[in-house]
């Protein structure tokens, strides 16, 4: 069981994540922020929880689905608006977007634009770790989709041979933009590939924090005393469209997957565990959309990029 | 001088620099215990242990990605794809990742990857047997060095490993047993400066690699009738030396390129482009081109050397410029 306060951090992370993708969303309607975003909705509660389980200087390279993984490790709110909007202040010189989100003291590594092609970086990583730093672990966030490149198969297949301290988390969501699992994958579970590299599989409830929590901690430990790199599924739920303004038409569940929100349980579970009350939730929410609102303006006061930067940060 | 071969000189670069950065780790598929198939990397596993020198799996996206997530984290990963022709393997990995981690990332990171890429048209058959320099020039992010001699091949590998940014270093198989005059020591060359091998009045040449032992030949035959060629070898092409080259095109008025990569769209028509830029007015003839005419390279020696610029394609281009 997670402890009370832990829980409750990682509902308030969460909740800051769905409030501020909201925000952005309302923004690229109002045409400020380009229309780059991937909503994470849903799939909050599992980033948080597992990243909760490792150190903050362990390094991520994050999936392209949302940004809660950047609030989990405490980055600026303003600088990922500016990497959106193309202002000074963001993380990534007007080179990444929302999408490369950079943030090394936080342990944020950035992504790879072509889904999967961070699985083969991670492994590096992990090399490099292990010898430069050792007892630190790489976490590796990507997709069901992704895990169909043929990146997860050279990855994992190294990463376990050398024991390299990495984690890799893939969260499920059923969907490769539009395509359900059901069509592009053999098998039930991500997981079970896990078999044919030899390491620790396991599959886990995305709606459930503690299992979430305990399964990184376990592949945490793995990775830290060399025992090599664990595969953990996280059964996910994808609120909204591959983008902010997908209709999709393809999908059956659009009407009723609110239903199945793991951020909604979670409100339900502090509630009920006392930890927090509606009041006190509704005091929280509002603190967030006054940070937001500050970072918002702090971005509009903020210059353009100067288009020179096009030509910088390429070659060191 | 002593002389070592090409090759040699390669496993020299590698070990000295191993020496003397403890970051620079070297793996690649057979290059441990067999020592490469080339016999490029024998004794490196004994010198420096399994932890710097390491086989891989037939795993190409990961030996190039890893590369890139170790070099991110501050290692000097030195990494063999054994044929050239492998960079379109992992062409993620080379052209998406090596090349733009850092620019997507806004500069948050340092890139220090080296990958060693034996190229050539030997006959190993159509998917072993390119010179893919031209998509490495063509993809920004990335350097790319196509060393002559064994003393360039020693002094710009060290470099390329001492470089914060991803190299592609192209190692031409028909020059690991050639020998050359190699220095002793710590001797590294600038990226980005060519040299003239050879001069002459008449018509500058563009040649690396095996194609420059060929140009060298055609220059000495060719000399015997009078015609004086001079030859630039770049030794890098990325970043290119148009500089060196521009001042020989003065002095000559005519330029051939000889490249042993495809002719569409190649090296040479990169060149080409340059010199019509900023070199137009000192052309008395028209900008040349030797290449493969834009077929595969096949197996068999006869087909392979109908493809490859011969000695003779050479001198009758240059007999036509200086004429």
């Amino acid at each position: 069981m997670i402890q009370n306060d832990r829980l409750r951090d990682i509902f308030a992370k969460a909740l800051l994540a769905r409030s501020f993708e909201a925000r952005l969303i309302k923004l690229t309607a109002e045409g400020f922020l380009p229309p780059l975003l991937h909503p994470g909705a849903g799939q909050e509660v599992a980033q948080i929880a597992a990243l909760s389980a490792v150190e903050r200087d362990d390094p991520v390279l994050y999936s392209h689905r949302g940004v809660a993984y950047m609030i989990a490790r405490g980055t600026s709110l303003s600088a990922m608006i500016a990497d959106m909007a193309g202002r000074a202040g963001g993380t990534n010189n007007g080179k990444g977007g929302i999408m490369h989100v950079v943030d090394l003291p936080n342990g944020i590594y950035g992504e790879s634009g072509t889904l999967g092609g961070g699985l083969v970086v991670s492994v590096g990583m992990g090399m490099a770790l292990r010898r430069r730093s050792p007892g630190r672990v790489v976490v590796h966030f990507f997709g069901d989709g992704a895990s169909n490149r043929g990146t997860f198969h050279e990855a994992l297949n190294w990463a376990a041979v050398q024991k390299l301290p990495c984690i890799y988390i893939c969260e499920n969501n059923g969907w490769a933009v539009s395509v359900p699992t059901s069509v592009s994958t053999a098998v039930e579970n991500i997981a079970d590939r896990a078999a044919g590299y030899g390491i620790p599989g396991v599959v886990v409830d995305g709606a459930d924090p503690d299992a979430v929590m305990a399964a990184v901690a376990n592949a945490a430990r793995r990775a830290r005393a060399g025992e090599g790199p664990s595969l953990i599924e996280i059964k996910a739920t994808r609120l909204l469209g591959h983008y902010a303004a997908d209709p999709q038409d393809y999908r059956a569940d659009a009407g009723s997957v609110a239903q199945r929100d793991p951020l909604a349980a979670l409100r339900r579970r502090v509630i009920e565990l006392g930890l927090l009350d509606e009041a006190e939730i509704e005091a929280m929410a509002a603190a967030h959309e006054a940070e937001i609102d500050h970072a918002v303006e702090a971005v509009k006061a903020a210059p353009p990029l100067d288009s020179d930067q096009a030509f910088t940060d390429l070659y060191a | 001088m002593r002389t070592i071969s090409y090759g040699q000189a390669i496993n020299e670069a590698l070990a000295e620099e191993m020496d003397r950065d403890g970051d620079v780790i070297l793996y690649g598929l057979d290059v441990a215990a067999w020592g490469g198939i080339f016999n490029i990397t024998k004794g490196l596993l004994e010198r420096f242990g399994p932890e710097r020198v390491f086989d891989s799996p037939i795993s190409e996206s990961v030996m190039v990605g890893a590369g890139v997530g170790a070099a991110i984290m501050g290692l000097r990963p030195v990494v063999e794809l054994q044929y050239a022709d492998f960079i379109l393997v992992a062409g993620d990995e080379i052209f998406l990742k090596a090349g733009m981690w850092r620019y997507m990332h806004g500069g948050a990171f340092k890139v220090p990857l080296v990958v060693r890429l034996p190229s050539g048209a030997t006959g190993a058959g159509p998917e072993h047997s390119t010179c893919p320099e031209a998509y490495v020039m063509h993809s920004p992010g990335l350097l790319c060095a196509v060393p002559s001699t064994a003393a360039d091949a020693k002094a710009l590998l060290k470099q390329a490993i001492r470089l914060d940014n991803p190299v592609m270093f192209f190692e031409h198989r028909r020059l690991y047993q050639k020998r050359d005059e190699v220095p002793e020591g710590d001797v590294t060359l600038p990226f980005g400066k060519g040299v003239i091998r050879r001069e002459g009045r008449h018509v500058t040449v563009v040649a690396w690699q095996y194609m420059l032992s060929r140009a060298l030949k055609a220059a000495e035959l060719l000399e015997q009738e009078g015609i004086e060629v001079e030859i630039f070898d770049p030794r890098t092409l990325s970043p290119f030396d148009s500089g060196t080259l521009i001042e020989s095109v003065k002095k000559t008025g005519a330029c051939l390129v000889v490249e042993e990569g495809y002719r569409r769209l190649g090296v040479g028509a990169e060149i080409g482009a340059i010199l019509m830029e900023q070199a137009f007015g000192y052309l008395d003839r028209p900008f040349r081109r030797l290449a493969i005419p834009d077929v595969p390279v096949a197996s068999v020696k006869p087909l392979v050397d109908r493809v490859l610029p011969s000695v003779e394609a050479i001198c009758d281009v240059c007999r036509e410029l200086a004429a």
